[in-house]
């Protein structure tokens, strides 16, 4: 009896300290610059010394293309594409650690709070939106600015009797430089001009 | 061992609550007319999302708004050049829970103005604060200041 409360009070102990990390955000920060926005900005964009935006566009596509994603929408007159891929999300690591959670919280089964099933990430849809904007009125140079973010889905979870049913998803900015220097990269070759960082 | 007409009772019963939940059904209350209806103080939000800009080309205009919803970190999901017409949403960091949608509209306004109109929506419910217009407003007149020079 003695041990069910304990347990009960741990519980809680470990719930009121989730709830005390999620802070709520307030709607008007959403609509100003953070710090970290110039570099994300630097990240994500490039120069291109061409006076031909139809060309840069077309070339965003085909390189969009090339890394396996379908183009959804485009529209011309602003330069505005995006495009989206659905993959695997699947990772060994995930797998692992699921495992060793398993096998850890098994004795828990005594008391049915156990064993813990560690929900993982099944299917994720990583999409893009890509914008070419003149930088000066002559329009002899234009920026490029790619946003890549996915979702992901996650799969079935359980501690003990109790279960989570799959198809929770999640949302994120995908901020990986490497992945931004890799499409810059194919775009520069695409079209014959060196993309110069801003 | 069930006598016949306990169960013609039963089964009496199971229609009663059939009717019973189809009525229900029909009775499914409708939108209030409310919802429709242009309120006071609809018009005041109205005011703040609404403002004018010294702009003759509607393309500046609406490729200045793109600029500033990406530098605020939202996604350009549609874009409708002769509509003016812009839909970008973001999600908050790191927790994702908190969407922000937003669309904005550049219309024309005689003599090289363009009235640019912004309405926002945080977790489907439209954002009422005056100060958050604001904000994107003061960031638009600087990127739009920039794109003139």
């Amino acid at each position: 009896m003695m041990s069910r409360w304990l347990i009960a009070a741990i519980c809680l102990l470990f719930s009121s300290q989730l709830a005390g990390c999620v802070t709520q955000s307030q709607p008007e920060e959403l609509f100003q610059l953070s710090p970290e926005s110039p570099k994300h900005r630097a990240m994500q964009t490039r120069m291109f010394e061409t006076s031909d935006e139809k060309e840069l566009l077309s070339a965003s596509a085909a390189t969009l293309q090339d890394l396996g994603f379908e183009i959804e929408e485009s529209v011309s007159d602003v330069g505005f594409l995006r495009a989206a891929k659905e993959r695997s999300a699947r990772e060994w690591g995930q797998h692992i650690n699921r495992f060793m959670m398993a096998i850890v919280t098994t004795p828990l089964a005594i008391m049915e709070a156990g064993p813990v099933i560690l929900p993982i990430d099944l299917h994720q849809r990583i999409a893009a939106s890509l914008i070419t904007r003149p930088l000066n009125p002559e329009r002899s140079r234009y920026e490029v600015r790619i946003m890549f973010y996915r979702v992901v889905w996650k799969g079935e979870g359980a501690a003990g009797r109790s279960s989570f049913p799959p198809g929770e998803q999640r949302s994120e900015m995908i901020r990986d430089p490497v992945l931004y220097q890799q499409f810059f990269a194919r775009l520069s070759k695409a079209v014959f001009l060196e993309a110069h960082k801003i | 061992m069930m006598r016949p007409y306990q169960n013609a009772r039963r089964t009496l019963g199971a229609w009663l609550v059939l009717a019973a939940s189809l009525q229900l059904y029909g009775c499914a209350p409708e939108p209030s007319q409310d919802l429709f209806a242009p309120t006071e103080a609809q018009m005041k939000l109205r005011s703040f999302q609404t403002r004018t800009f010294d702009v003759s080309d509607r393309q500046v205009a609406l490729r200045a708004v793109i600029a500033v919803l990406q530098d605020l970190g939202f996604i350009i999901e549609r874009a409708n050049e002769p509509l003016g017409l812009v839909t970008a949403a973001r999600f908050s960091e790191p927790n994702y829970l908190e969407i922000v949608g937003v669309t904005v509209t550049v219309r024309p306004q005689g003599e090289g103005r363009m009235m640019i109109r912004a309405n926002a929506i945080h977790n489907n419910k439209p954002i009422e604060d005056p100060k958050v217009y604001q904000n994107f407003f003061a960031s638009l007149e600087r990127s739009l200041f920039i794109t003139k020079e």
